[in-house]
């Protein structure tokens, strides 16, 4: 029972209902008053008026009073001609209600009158004047009529509150249903989603109303969480797989070296070995790690005023050895004065790393890395473009994604995280990434800085 | 050799830390939990604590503030395990001395540890000398013996960095941090390549190396007189 005058259907019924009783019962006021003082009125004036011309002419006024007692044909007219001294003259009222004012207005008092012979006591409007000679003239109307009228109308209107009351609890109880059903359905969706299914959507209707949306912003926000599930799956896949093999491999050496070594020196180069492929898997499973720190964005502890500049043309100094080592040459334009942006300094030099490793490993010898900080409108642009291979169109959104390789990056070290971190930096300071083709048909990378970013 | 304490609760990683640092010659006490790390801090006098950051019964950083609030400024190294880089402030703010988080490189807590024993003797020499080696820090110039060296102002600051710690062995991390000032990982061989080119201006035509390759650990600059 507690459960039902809680539920949200049975209140919303009650409360229709109580709301249009209360309506309907105002309404019933207003015509009942209306409907009554009408009758009064129009009652009141033919009294007013009989009052004053019966006592317009002192020699008629018995004639009048007697024509007005003899229209009627339902023994509701009365009037009375009273002499000064209160004697009745005329009429069929037996005597002059001494508390009726002689105004010409008319009140309801009740009187002795007499009908067809008989004496009765009978509620009357009456409105009485006296004349110039001192009679008084009584003018009066039977109070049942308006009564009766007043009574049915006060009946008609009780007998159609009843239906309007059912009406009223029926609509809440039908409306309140129908929320009710589209609260169910959605309530056994999101029930289900709980259970862990992920793919369940919630029901949107077509009416596009607020539970609509608020449905449609529910399968949104489903549908990214989903996609994140995936992608943790894939993850997950992904680390294992790479795992899987430099273990293999691993596991291969160190047994050969084993069974195999002649010397301690040949032991210990299998060692070595094994030790260097240990390194790139943890190194691996730190990049995870991180990307995964940053992407939780736990680390904003280190956030501040950065220069851009001074940043990027220290990243570009950090490579420019290994580059020419290479035989690339690594060049840095910049364009104008970079003012500070906010953002941890480590990690945009990090990121700037990152595309600068990857440039100088994906360019062949001889070929160039450009480095460009400017701007464009809003925006600082940091760009990162070089003479290698390139990215194919298809596959410029997935280069950020982890573990991706594009095709020609397969035959060389890496293990496909290093833009995936820079893409977790970027989201981290709310910085955009691009990926075009440069110049010289290699890859260009862009980072896009508001100029005030993180709002 | 030093008195070093290790607290860390787990006993695999212990065993090595402690072969690894007594073969350097360091005398070193292991406990495994917070409050037996919190007794030896008290009772023992120790020239420097490697404690982990998480330890069962007393938290590493709360044990570590509690040290400093006692006025004791042994060096600290706070070894964590991976995967929160804010620990890193944390850990210094707590009063650690250095940092450095698992996986790690025996080596590279080896040579923590011994700059940490080592603290640079005095910053406000402004002319360094190791061996035939020679560094102006004000006028930015450097020579090794009478012949006048081409440095770059990186260069000049990695020279420092490795004069600053003649003999010690400082690995690619420490530089990176100290000489760059940044603090991540770089991959492949970046600082190598720095300091070779380093090497390549210090040591022409069978003059005797400085710079010493120290293998799976790091760089030593030694005195060449």
């Amino acid at each position: 029972m507690s459960r039902l005058v809680r539920s949200f259907a049975f209140r919303w019924a009650l409360g229709i209902a109580l709301w249009s009783t209360l309506l309907s019962l105002l309404l019933f006021a207003f015509v009942y008053w209306q409907t009554a003082a009408f009758m009064q009125d129009e009652l009141a004036q033919v009294l007013r008026h009989e009052a004053r011309y019966a006592s317009g002419d002192p020699a008629k006024a018995a004639a009048r009073i007697e024509t007005w007692v003899s229209e009627d044909l339902h023994s509701v007219h009365f009037a009375g001609l009273f002499g000064a001294d209160g004697r009745k003259l005329a009429g069929n009222l037996d005597v002059c209600p001494p508390e009726l004012p002689l105004d010409g207005e008319v009140h309801r008092i009740g009187t002795q009158v007499s009908i067809a012979g008989r004496r009765l006591h009978e509620e009357l409007w009456s409105a009485a004047r006296s004349l110039k000679d001192g009679t008084v003239v009584v003018v009066a109307h039977d109070t049942d009529e308006i009564d009766r009228a007043k009574a049915t109308v006060i009946r008609a209107l009780g007998l159609a509150l009843v239906p309007t009351l059912a009406f009223s609890i029926l609509g809440g109880v039908l409306l309140a249903g129908r929320a009710k059903r589209r609260l169910a359905s959605t309530e056994a969706a999101v029930a289900r989603v709980m259970r862990g299914d992920l793919r369940q959507r919630l029901p949107v209707g077509e009416a596009g109303d607020e539970f609509d949306r608020l449905a449609q912003d529910v399968n949104g926000m489903l549908e990214e969480i989903e996609r994140l599930m995936e992608e943790v799956r894939g993850v997950g896949d992904a680390v294992a797989h790479d795992l899987r093999t430099p273990l293999t491999r691993l596991r291969l050496r160190l047994e050969r070296g084993r069974e195999q070594a002649r010397d301690i020196g040949e032991l210990r180069e299998a060692v070595d070995q094994g030790l260097v492929w240990i390194d790139q898997t943890l190194e691996m499973v730190t990049a995870v790690l991180r990307i995964g720190e940053i992407e939780h964005g736990r680390r904003c502890a280190a956030f501040g005023p950065v220069d851009l500049g001074l940043v990027v043309s220290e990243a570009v100094e950090l490579f420019e050895p290994l580059a020419e080592e290479k035989g690339i040459g690594l060049s840095l334009e910049v364009d104008g004065t970079m003012p500070a942006i906010e953002g941890d300094r480590s990690l945009i030099f990090e990121a700037v790393s990152n595309l600068l490793d990857n440039a100088i490993k994906f360019t062949p010898v001889d070929g160039r890395v450009r480095v460009d900080l400017g701007r464009r409108g809003d925006l600082f642009v940091v760009s990162v473009e070089d003479t290698g291979p390139g990215i194919p169109v298809d596959e410029r959104e997935q280069v950020f994604r982890r573990f991706y390789r594009a095709e020609p990056a397969r035959q060389t070290q890496g293990n496909g995280l290093g833009l995936g971190l820079v893409a977790a930096i970027a989201k981290l300071h709310g910085f955009a990434l691009a990926v075009t083709e440069s110049s010289g048909g290699g890859c260009r990378m862009e980072v896009l800085c508001p100029a005030s970013p993180r709002g | 050799m030093a008195k070093l304490l290790l607290i860390e609760d787990d006993a695999a990683t212990a065993e090595e830390i402690l072969a690894d640092l007594r073969g350097r010659g360091h005398e070193v006490a292991w406990v495994a939990t917070g409050p037996e790390g919190a007794d030896a801090t008290r009772s023992g006098t120790w020239n420097a604590i490697i404690l982990d950051r998480m330890l069962p019964g007393l938290d590493g950083l709360t044990l570590l503030r509690d040290l400093r609030g006692t006025g004791d400024r042994t060096p600290a190294l706070v070894l964590s395990a991976l995967g929160d880089v804010d620990e890193r402030i944390r850990g210094l703010r707590a009063g650690g001395d250095d940092y450095l988080g698992k996986p790690f490189v025996l080596g590279e807590l080896a040579a923590r540890i011994e700059a940490l024993l080592r603290r640079p003797t005095d910053s406000r020499e402004t002319v360094l000398r190791v061996g035939t080696l020679e560094l102006d820090l004000i006028a930015g110039t450097g020579r090794r013996g009478l012949r006048d060296l081409d440095l770059l102002p990186r260069e000049l600051k990695l020279l420092e960095y490795l004069m600053r710690r003649p003999g010690q062995v400082v690995t690619r991390a420490m530089m990176f941090e100290e000489v760059w000032n940044y603090r991540f990982a770089p991959k492949s061989n970046l600082i190598d390549v720095h300091v070779g080119r380093l090497r390549k201006k210090l040591e022409v035509d069978g003059e005797p190396i400085l710079i010493h390759n120290v293998r799976g650990e790091g760089f030593t600059l030694t005195p060449d007189v």
